[in-house]
């Protein structure tokens, strides 16, 4: 009885707790909105990030992140935010547009971007979904396909139709988490980022004195190859390369 | 009067003429289009030596060089004072960015048969029906053994007055540059006997230049003082950086030539290879230093944003698109090609523009020697980005530099180009940004981006990614653990169906607890008798299940023997025979027991059983 109460009074007040959060996180959301509403856009973007940083991240407070920078003026950090608002949520046509609609302000743009046809062809497939969605399906399949194999050899059934349920179980299993296992790679295992600086010398070395290769523009996204403690070795979108330091960009 | 006679088939002609003008229009524009569309060709006529002796031989190359991988050959002229040899030819390709440019040297050996001075200037190459020309090319025939100067001659010969093996000259072709002007710096390395392997090169001190290495030549062979050198040339150019006098330090070869023959007088000295298998004498030769007197550049007639930059360049400038939107970015590039100290181009100024807003995208450099001169091409790509909208201009791009040759500063421009700038849909003009469209602006007044949202959505904490969480992982480890788990019910169902010894093994203790269940029933001395059967079934159902024996016939010893067979604990066959023994007696005599008698037995019997299952029966 004694535990019975304990464990109602603790879950009591663990519900208060999350109550209490959840009411704070609306709160101050709501306030960032307003004063985005009265164009006041760093109260609004100081609030968004303190959103951020105590309660986590939604597709739609790293999509109004990117509206509060692009019109403060602050294309790297729009297309930062952006960029990882379409990483939570690629099927919102909302974060693709603004995602889109700000990587055009870029003063240089990347001419002679290269594919890979296979990567392009999986991309096409993949982009419009997200991650935990492909992971739940790749889950459910391998659920099905676990179920199959408890039948043929838990349960001792055999029958063609558990064969051929099994096979093509197995089939699409496959597909489904190869093509997830290419989105997390994708998505989160290449290391990305966003040039936030107006000014982001691309040089030939990880060094000041090294000749400068070219000069970058806020809101490039670029692949990062390597690091040394103050560079980033950085992979252009038309495959040209170069270091960058870490400052003037922002993984995503 | 004259009457004109009517051409005959007149009125058939237009058809015919029609089709044969068509034919031949046809051809002519395809004939403009074949000329316009061949690839540049250049021919470069090069020679080894510009003087020879007559009794010495001149190295003619002809390099052809285009975008075609089938180069024809050259075809040369009438050449009646030499005699001509082929000596083969090279190719190579080279493949830049997709572009194939292919090169043929095709090499002759010329040999003179009087002295004099010949041109050689009419070596062409036909390809697709035109004549490409080379440069042409002198070559000074003088008497044999005089090709050498005097000083070579000199340094020939050893302070006795003996002809010397080997030795080494530098020369330079200018003792008073201009600071930033080549000076081309040759090293030959004489000799005129065997030597083993490849020689091993010092190269001199250049303190006060900047240097490049043109290259070697390929070896030849000279004539002095009636002795064959085989020569061994290689080349250096030279940048001076500062004015005054510089010295070039002295140059070094070391190499291993053959020994002077002994007078064998040891009988023995006949097993001596050590000449026959390459063993000589280490030797250096040196090189004198030389000293240039480095000029400054003239100060008059001297460009405001000069430099530095010496030598003979051209500038050309081309852009990647003749027509964009505003704010779409145009790549121009600017390439400044030519003779001289190529790395050391600076970029062309582009002064502060109304129209377009321009960043330095890259510049890269490409160098090559021509002959002796070094020099290459430097390329600056610069982007432009047009704020408005018609017909814009990139302006022209001026580039100056010193040439020594004409002893002058040179101004090389280009010409401005006329960029088509349209105006996309929906741009309207404002203040400040004059022909920006309110959709392309970045800032509080930019639209065009979709508004934000005002319900936060579910809030997961930064950077979770659901494949590596807890939830994700266990409930993906469920139908793993699931299959295992029927897996293994299934196989011991069928085992159990089986295998009756298994089966009675696997029941016995279930067995056994569920009669010593019922034997705490019946532990009463009313029931004594029951319950002391019971208690010995309890243990002789126990231990013949465990072995699959009949219980029946069972007895006190045989149980206490099967427990030893089992390393059972002396101590518990003990029990188990006292507890039996009891059971026996009881079974026959149950009168004279009491309560504790039974309580006594039942507790001895769960005891006693709980020794029996610690005993490894399989």
């Amino acid at each position: 009885m004694r535990r019975l109460c304990f464990a109602l009074v603790a879950s009591a007040v663990f519900a208060m707790l999350l109550s209490s959060a959840v009411r704070a996180q609306t709160e101050e959301f709501a306030a960032a909105n307003k004063f985005y509403e009265e164009k006041d856009y760093p109260s609004a973007i100081r609030l968004y990030l303190s959103v951020l940083n105590q309660h986590g991240e939604s597709p739609t407070l790293y999509l109004n992140l990117g509206n509060a920078y692009f019109k403060a003026g602050d294309l790297g950090h729009a297309v930062l935010y952006y960029t990882r608002a379409k990483r939570r949520d690629p099927s919102d046509e909302d974060i693709a547009h603004n995602f889109m609609f700000a990587r055009q302000f870029s003063r240089v743009q990347m001419e002679g971007v290269q594919l890979n046809p296979i990567s392009a062809f999986l991309s096409s497939i993949v982009d419009p979904y997200r991650l935990d969605a492909m992971a739940w399906l790749t889950c459910a399949l391998f659920l099905v396909f676990m179920l199959f194999l408890v039948i043929r050899y838990g349960l001792g059934v055999v029958s063609p139709a558990v064969r051929i349920g099994a096979i093509v179980a197995v089939v699409f299993l496959f597909v489904v988490g190869g093509l997830t296992s290419f989105k997390y790679r994708t998505d989160y295992l290449t290391r990305r980022a966003v040039i936030i600086a107006d000014e982001c010398p691309v040089r030939t070395g990880a060094s000041e004195q090294s000749d400068m290769e070219l000069q970058g523009a806020p809101g490039l996204v670029v692949e990062i190859m390597s690091e040394t403690s103050d560079y980033y070795n950085v992979l252009f979108e038309n495959k040209r390369r170069g270091w960058v330091k870490k400052e003037l960009v922002a993984e995503i | 009067m004259e009457t004109i006679p009517e051409k005959t088939g007149s009125t058939q002609a237009p058809a015919g003429f029609i089709l044969t003008a068509l034919l031949v229009g046809i051809f002519a524009v395809g004939l403009t289009v074949a000329v316009s569309a061949t690839p540049d060709l250049s021919v470069n006529v090069m020679l080894d030596r510009d003087t020879i002796g007559l009794d010495e031989q001149a190295l003619l190359q002809v390099e052809i060089s285009g975008e075609s991988q089938n180069l024809p050959a050259p075809v040369l002229p009438t050449l009646p004072t030499f005699e001509i040899y082929s000596q083969g030819r090279s190719s190579s390709i080279n493949i830049v960015n997709g572009k194939v440019t292919s090169s043929v040297v095709y090499r002759y050996l010329l040999l003179p048969q009087k002295p004099g001075v010949f041109p050689i200037d009419q070596i062409s190459v036909v390809y697709n029906n035109r004549r490409h020309k080379g440069n042409a090319v002198e070559l000074t025939v003088v008497d044999a053994g005089s090709a050498s100067p005097q000083e070579l001659e000199d340094r020939a010969l050893d302070t006795e007055g003996d002809s010397r093996d080997y030795f080494m000259e530098a020369v330079v072709d200018k003792k008073e540059p201009f600071v930033n002007e080549q000076v081309t710096l040759t090293l030959k390395f004489y000799i005129a006997v065997r030597y083993y392997g490849s020689p091993e090169l010092t190269e001199p001190t250049t303190t006060g230049f900047w240097t490049e290495v043109i290259g070697n030549k390929a070896p030849y062979f000279q004539k002095i003082n009636d002795r064959r050198y085989k020569v061994i040339e290689r080349k250096y150019a030279l940048f001076p950086t500062q004015t005054g006098k510089l010295t070039i330090g002295r140059a070094a070869i070391r190499t291993t030539v053959a020994g002077k023959r002994r007078q064998k007088r040891d009988p023995f000295d006949v097993f001596d290879f050590g000449d026959f298998f390459g063993r000589g004498v280490e030797v250096t030769a040196r090189s004198r230093p030389i000293t240039v007197d480095v000029q400054p550049l003239p100060r008059a007639e001297r460009p405001d944003d000069f430099t530095g930059t010496i030598g003979s360049f051209s500038i050309r400038v081309s852009a990647d698109k003749s027509q964009v939107e505003v704010n779409q970015p145009v790549t121009v590039t600017v390439a400044i090609t030519g003779t001289g100290n190529i790395k050391s181009v600076a970029e062309p100024v582009i002064p502060e523009l109304d129209d377009f807003r321009v960043y330095r995208a890259s510049s890269s450099e490409k160098l090559s020697a021509s002959g002796d001169k070094f020099g290459g091409t430097k390329i600056f790509e610069e982007v432009f980005i047009p704020r408005r909208p018609g017909t814009l201009e990139i302006p022209a791009f001026k580039f100056n530099y010193f040439d020594p040759g004409k002893n002058r500063y040179v101004t090389g421009s280009t010409r401005p180009m006329p960029l088509m700038v349209t105006r996309p849909e929906g741009y309207v003009a404002s203040q400040d940004q004059p022909y920006v469209s309110p959709d392309m602006t970045i800032g509080s007044e930019a639209r065009g981006i979709r508004h934000i949202k005002f319900q936060l959505g579910q809030v997961t904490p930064r950077g979770r990614v659901i494949l590596l969480t807890p939830l994700f992982l266990l409930v993906n480890s469920l139908p793993v653990l699931l299959l295992a788990g029927t897996v293994l019910l299934r196989r011991r169902r069928e085992k159990l169906a089986a295998d009756v010894g298994y089966a009675r093994a696997r029941g016995a203790a279930r067995l056994a607890r569920k009669r010593l269940a019922k034997a705490k029933t019946l532990a009463q001395v009313q029931q004594a008798g029951e319950f002391y059967a019971e208690v010995y079934q309890v243990l002789t159902s126990y231990i013949a299940d465990k072995l699959n024996i009949s219980p029946h016939g069972l007895t006190t010893e045989s149980i206490a023997e099967l427990l030893r067979q089992r390393a059972a604990d002396e101590k518990l066959v003990a029990d188990v025979s006292r507890v039996i023994e009891e059971c026996d007696f009881a079974r026959f005599a149950p009168a004279s027991l009491t309560q504790q008698d039974i309580d006594r037995s039942l507790e001895q019997v769960e005891t006693v059983m709980i020794g029996i299952e610690g005993v490894r029966f399989a």
